[in-house]
């Protein structure tokens, strides 16, 4: 990594840091920081599920690993208000259940989308949020304030821009984060959609993970600064590099940006440093393990965020050294993890999604017809 | 929804101030329409469509956008998805293949994607066509694009009351609709007319029969119709009766009234401006092969655009396009197939 974590291009303005020198992590409670750490093992059984489901058979299509990244997700969605708006892209399929989980992931009222939905929609069944209309993640949800994203990388920001625009038209507070790759911020799109915002203050939070791999090319053939954060200073605005692997980290840098957002002050780009554990998808694993020399995969995986975020609730005495080797999925493949090395909760969890998937139909075929126009009759 | 015409307002008015009292209704009606575009507000319009939009309704309704037409459209389909309706303008409707994958990937399958849980309603309306030496940039008609897209409706009037009608229509019909207005039409004297001082619009998928004959059938839209109808009268000195059919929008299109007529004629020429390969005129003519085949009496001729850009100058301009004599010259040859 080329700068030290935290370091900003262009300062934010955090209202804690307007009071005290509080970090917005300072003001989680003990629950919270818990809460965060099942949620990151949630992210990352999903991933090892669905890899050992689709080596068992039960599952077709493409993987995109978020494997190594899930601290980025569950940083960056754990202080929205139910409110706020997300756009998750390919990498990012646990955002979907994670969005609004915080508290009882089972009460019927978050504003999120359950497990049993994305579920659906990986199984490709007619109970997906898009009646499976569309593959992987391209799936999203005006009522729980998710945008649906095309393959167009990059694509969702001007959409997002758009809908914030509108929001404070409409007098709401809300906030929206758009997840990219850094391999996307090279597109046209990236550069006209936060030029816009910038201009109009809108209240768009554009994460980039920062996985050094796009598909196949590393990232100093897309990007000509050190950082993607050095993108925001031709916009005016604040560019923030966050540690990717360490959930708090994340949660600090996205929630000050947020703030700057809420507060009227207008969009700003958060960078994630990460690693990109597999391959682009699963069908470039091999692949990925020759164009990318071991020693940077070895390197890129070594600080497992859950690990990372572990140590720090060690640190804060929030777990005894017993509890921290209650389970072990940290720094394992799919292959090499089983049930037992993630909390309970966390497997039931997801056993219920796809439980749920695999009775769920798939959709009529004439629905292939269908909802090319709205009928006005 | 009628297309009553009542009592005339007291002037005529040209297909520009058509467009320009559509946005005015509409923004007036609909205090949840957004208008955007480069120049639109300040400006007023590089065509004057807009003119005076901003000061009625304010910056946060008519936004001067970066020039950046994939922003433009994209952050379209944001404000729709926020509740809104948009009027987005592309300056020339050349200048809209820079917002191609917003349009096509983002904006037109929106509705497909979410199983009907979103609406689009998106207007992208601009200035089109050739004839006044705009050369390759602006004088295009890309329409073909977005019939081949689906999930777009495809709009082209040719007349001030079409242009207002239609357009209000648009704007309420709550799909995204592509408009493709003819800027050589916008000051044209002579079609100006007296617009209903009530508020009307006109139902998609109707085409109008602009000059009625019973020898062969000229089928066209925007400017061409014109071209049709000076073809027509060309041809009636030469002892052929002409119908001229505009189909007004492409995307619905009304068979019907196309089939119609050539039972009747027994006879096609389809004219668009743009080009041949792919153009909307063979889409029309395909359906009919397929559906009206027996009514044909001599194969259907497309005039349209040589395979070319639009080149600059006068001679070489027309030298490519669709014209009254070559209109004439293809009708002549059908009838006597």
């Amino acid at each position: 990594m080329s700068r030290e974590s935290g370091t900003a291009t262009a300062e934010a303005t955090p209202i804690h840091a307007q009071v005290s020198n509080l970090r917005p992590r300072d003001l989680l409670s003990k629950e919270d920081c818990l809460e965060m750490f099942r949620q990151v093992y949630l992210a990352r059984y999903f991933d090892v599920r669905l890899i050992k489901e689709k080596k068992r058979g039960r599952l077709k299509g493409t993987l995109y690993s978020s494997h190594n990244q899930e601290a980025i997700l569950v940083g960056a969605l754990f202080g929205l208000k139910p409110t706020d708006w997300i756009s998750p892209i390919h990498r990012d399929m646990p955002a979907f259940f994670l969005k609004d989980l915080r508290g009882d992931w089972n009460r019927p009222d978050r504003i999120g989308m359950s497990i049993e939905e994305v579920c659906a929609q990986v199984w490709g069944r007619v109970d997906s949020p898009g009646r499976a209309r569309d593959n992987w993640s391209h799936i999203g949800s005006r009522s729980k304030k998710i945008i649906h994203s095309t393959s167009m990388l990059a694509g969702t920001i001007p959409v997002a821009a758009g809908l914030m625009y509108a929001d404070r038209l409409n007098g709401g507070d809300a906030v929206c984060i758009t997840f990219n790759g850094e391999g996307s911020t090279a597109q046209g799109i990236f550069h006209e959609a936060i030029n816009y915002a910038a201009v109009h203050k809108l209240p768009v939070v554009t994460v980039v993970e920062n996985n050094q791999w796009a598909y196949g090319t590393p990232f100093e053939l897309g990007c000509a600064t050190p950082d993607v954060a050095d993108r925001a200073k031709g916009f005016g605005i604040p560019g923030l590099i966050a540690d990717g692997q360490d959930v708090f980290d994340v949660y600090d840098k996205v929630m000050m940006a947020v703030e700057h957002a809420r507060s009227g002050k207008g969009p700003s780009i958060v960078e994630c440093k990460t690693f990109r554990a597999y391959g682009h998808g699963d069908h470039d694993d091999d692949r990925a393990n020759k164009y990318r020399p071991q020693e940077e995969i070895i390197a890129g995986r070594a600080r497992d965020p859950i690990g990372v975020c572990r140590q720090t609730l060690l640190d804060l005495g929030y777990i005894s050294a017993a509890e921290a080797t209650t389970y072990h999925a940290e720094g394992k493949n799919a292959s090499e993890a089983t049930n037992e090395d993630f909390p309970p909760e966390v497997v039931d969890y997801l056993n219920a999604g796809i439980e749920f998937a695999l009775q769920s139909p798939l959709p009529a075929a004439e629905e292939g017809a269908m909802w090319v126009f709205k009928e006005n009759n | 929804m009628s297309a009553v015409a009542n009592t005339p307002t007291t002037g005529r008015k040209n297909y520009v101030t058509a467009i320009k009292e559509a946005l005015f209704e509409e923004m007036e009606r609909n205090p949840d329409m957004i208008c955007q575009g480069e120049d639109i507000g300040i400006l007023g319009g590089a065509f004057g469509a807009t003119d005076g939009l901003l000061a009625k309704y304010g910056s946060d309704r008519v936004i001067d956008m970066p020039i950046a037409e994939a922003c433009i459209v994209g952050s379209a389909t944001g404000l729709a998805l926020g509740g809104k309706t948009v009027m987005a303008e592309m300056q020339f409707i050349d200048f809209i293949s820079c917002g191609f994958d917003q349009i096509v990937n983002m904006l037109a399958t929106y509705h497909y994607r979410t199983a009907g849980e979103v609406n689009m309603p998106v207007v992208l309306r601009g200035p089109a066509g050739a004839y006044g030496g705009g050369a390759l940039y602006h004088s295009q008609m890309n329409e073909a694009w977005f019939c081949n897209s689906p999930g777009l409706k495809v709009i082209c009037p040719s007349t001030p009351y079409d242009a207002k009608g239609l357009l209000k229509g648009a704007l309420r019909d709550g799909n995204p609709c592509l408009f493709f207005e003819i800027k050589e039409l916008y000051r044209k004297r002579e079609i100006e007319e007296l617009l209903p001082e009530d508020d009307y619009t006109i139902p998609f998928g109707k085409a109008a029969i602009r000059h009625e004959g019973t020898d062969v059938t000229l089928v066209s839209y925007g400017q061409n119709v014109y071209h049709c109808i000076q073809a027509a009268a060309e041809l009636e000195k030469l002892g052929v009766s002409a119908e001229v059919i505009d189909i007004r929008t492409l995307v619905p299109l009304d068979e019907d009234t196309i089939f119609t007529s050539i039972a009747k004629t027994n006879h096609l020429i389809v004219v668009n401006e743009a080009p041949m390969t792919c153009g909307f005129a063979g889409e029309i003519i395909a359906r009919v092969a397929e559906k009206a085949f027996e009514y044909l009496d001599a194969p259907p001729i497309r005039i349209t655009r040589l395979d070319t850009p639009v080149p600059w100058v006068k001679p070489l301009e027309l030298f490519v396009l669709p014209s009254v004599e070559k209109i004439v010259q293809a009708a002549l040859k059908s009838v006597k197939f």
